[in-house]
């Protein structure tokens, strides 16, 4: 017999029912949030010395390099920045910027588009696509972030997609952080030591309307 | 002596562990406290994870089916694997397949369960451990001593000495932040250059056929998606049904570990690389492992299959932050450990586990799934009760104690002289020696008794 066929004939049970499973769910517990003030719940959580994020505001999409050079410059970093495939950002004007599509093992700053943002806890979501490597958001030191205002989300439950899933969907919640020594809490553990998160006014097309 | 007494007095004797343990685990405790205070009804969230865990264990089969249709429909290849020997061969064999020299691991208890390290080293596979924790134990040559703070027993100054010791470049300043940062140097080459990133789970989605981790470093990531394989090892019990289910045991998870309201980095992995990805592994293998859980199911254990690993038991037992993990012996150290490691291990072997505890019910009381700890060790007490695997100076001990004391008449007759020959070894009130209960009085003094039992007093306050 093989290892599936025995551990399965162990755990021989009638199949759940659905509707259980679902009712299990109720009304969950959980934080909460003023959902006519998303974005003011949503910078709540992200100032928290848990997430430990600092946060700008533009108007337009083609704000967003100056408002990367902006933060960059006040790091004393240079104008280098890891930058993902995403068509939508060709409106912008990156001629002050050196841009490259493969992070470096040591990658200074990287760019990513987050589809939405949690209110409940200041997270940020992200799914893989052709367009939205997920290894720089890793390797980088600082990683800027750009969300449409309008994108962030009350709940955890909002931030899955529905139907089949992506390779790899994650949330990013604060900076990379360590309390393996001691319970002391050190920022910039493996991953980034800085998240920055430029918050968009204007629409901001899906992905999928191009 | 058995060898957990002897390793509870070597780490009883050791100045340098309490502080350790009472560090880490102390801010622990407070940090949990803040977290579930501004929780709204964390009670009634206990009660939603318990029923979702026992659903699934109920239809545990079913679901297993479920997930595995689902990752493999998602482009992943699903393992089973009946015991640890099992499910190390089967990774060392994915591995030896992708000719692998390095692997990259993301702590994983069950990795540790299964013996994965040694089997990788006898494997002849290069093993680079990249939790900070993980990489202090790899370099130290130990075991870990918490489920989430695996290095929780050395203190920072032991941490330092280690790292300059075996760094390429280590930290010159002494804070602990300079010490993180020489891990980080050290780390990121071997992470980048591994041929197989190898994980556990979290969570197992049913309906999807996601693998949920969750770590505050980012670790998992860094070691997962560089390199051409991913391999995850899971116990069967990490099932659940959906992604709302998920979130609701992600709530729980992060505030009873490190009262945090969530893990820094949580992802989703749903198969291999797929066409135009920019990276990601090619293969995917998941091995479901089972190493004791359906039998733990079958044997009144279910209720342990609710547990989500999340450390809350050991940091508030105060057994633990007095011994510290490797007094246990197993890989699961505190509470939820000594209910698993007998299940592991053997009950002949470890049937003291059960003892090292006081039965003051703080484990169960901060447990997010709320397993009752206590009974299951009152449990493994029974059975090994029952299997005469209690020590013959104990069984007869009672044995004699329990005739006595089924006759009221001599159990009176005998508490009566037995106070008077006790009292006679006391001094200014204290005995500071009794035979038969060296163990006792080797490390604290017996107050000296009343001079009538409890029973004289009585009769002779009724008489009045």
């Amino acid at each position: 017999m093989s290892a599936r066929a025995a551990i399965l004939a162990r755990l021989k049970s009638p199949a759940p029912v659905a509707a259980e499973a679902v009712a299990l769910l109720g009304t969950p517990e959980r934080p909460a949030v003023d959902t006519s003030n998303l974005l003011s719940e949503f910078l709540a959580r992200l100032a928290l010395p848990s997430v430990n994020a600092s946060h700008d505001v533009i108007a337009s999409l083609t704000d967003l390099p100056s408002a990367i050079a902006r933060y960059l410059s006040a790091e004393n970093e240079p104008l280098t920045l890891c930058c993902p495939p995403d068509p939508r950002l060709d409106v912008c004007d990156w001629s002050a910027f050196t841009l490259h599509a493969t992070a470096a093992p040591d990658e200074t700053a990287t760019l990513a588009i987050a589809r939405t943002a949690i209110a409940e806890t200041g997270s940020l979501i992200f799914e893989t696509s052709p367009t939205a490597p997920m290894l720089p958001n890793f390797l980088t030191l600082h990683h800027i972030v750009l969300l449409p205002v309008a994108a962030i989300a009350a709940h955890l439950e909002d931030a899955p997609l529905p139907g089949p899933q992506p390779r790899a969907h994650y949330w990013i919640t604060g900076v990379s952080g360590t309390t393996d020594i001691e319970g002391t809490y050190v920022r910039g553990a493996h991953g980034p030591r800085f998240l920055h998160v430029i918050l968009l006014r204007d629409e901001f097309p899906h992905i999928s309307d191009h | 002596m058995s060898s957990f007494t002897t390793r509870a007095d070597a780490a009883l004797a050791d100045p340098i562990l309490k502080i350790a343990v009472e560090r880490t685990a102390g801010t622990a405790q407070a940090k949990r406290a803040i977290a579930i205070d501004a929780f709204p009804d964390f009670e009634a969230a206990r009660t939603r994870a318990a029923a979702i865990k026992d659903h699934v264990i109920a239809h545990l089969g079913p679901y297993l089916e479920q997930f595995e249709a689902s990752a493999i429909a998602a482009g992943a290849q699903v393992h089973w694997a009946q015991t640890a020997d099992e499910a190390c061969r089967i990774v060392i064999a994915i591995c030896k397949a992708a000719n692998a020299k390095t692997v990259a691991r993301s702590k994983s208890m069950l990795g540790e369960e299964i013996g994965l390290p040694h089997a990788l080293e006898e494997a002849g596979i290069g093993r680079v451990e990249t939790d900070l924790a993980e990489h202090i134990i790899q370099l130290a040559d130990e075991r870990p001593s918490h489920i989430i703070w695996p290095a929780m027993h050395k203190t920072s100054e032991q941490v330092s000495a280690l790292f300059k010791a075996k760094h390429r470049t280590p930290h010159q300043e002494e804070t602990i932040a300079a010490m993180a940062q020489s891990a980080r140097r050290e780390l990121r080459g071997a992470m980048l250059g591994a041929d197989v990133g190898i994980s556990g789970a979290n969570f197992l989605i049913a309906d999807s056929g996601a693998v949920c981790t969750v770590t505050n470093e980012g670790n998992a990531e860094l070691s997962l998606v560089p390199p051409r394989v991913h391999i995850v090892t899971a116990g069967i019990e990490k099932i659940v049904p959906s992604m709302p289910h998920a979130i609701h045991m992600l709530r729980m998870l992060a505030r009873s570990a490190t009262g945090a309201a969530l893990t820094q980095y949580t992802t989703f992995y749903t198969g291999p690389k797929r066409p135009g990805d920019r990276d990601g592994p090619e293969e995917m293998h998941i091995v479901l492992v089972d190493n004791g859980r359906t039998k733990m199911r079958e044997e009144g254990l279910a209720e342990m299959l609710r547990c989500i690993r999340c450390g809350a038991c050991m940091n508030h037992c105060v057994v633990f932050r007095q011994i510290g993990g490797h007094a246990y012996g197993g890989t699961y150290p505190g509470p939820m450990g000594a209910v698993l490691t007998p299940t592991l291990d053997g009950l002949a072997a470890t049937r003291d586990l059960a003892h090292a505890c006081t039965l003051n019910g703080m484990c169960q009381q901060v447990c997010p799934v709320k397993i009752p700890l206590p009974t299951l060790l009152k449990g493994w007490r029974e059975k090994s009760w029952r299997e005469g695997l209690e020590p013959v100076s104990m069984r007869a001990g009672l044995g004699l104690w329990a005739w006595v004391a089924t006759r009221p008449a001599l159990y009176r007759l005998g508490t009566a002289i037995a106070i008077r020959a006790i009292r006679l070894l006391g001094r200014k009130g204290w005995i500071a020696s009794l035979p038969l209960a060296g163990g006792w009085t080797q490390y604290r003094d017996l107050p000296k008794p009343a001079a009538q039992t409890f029973m004289n007093q009585y009769k002779q306050e009724q008489r009045k």
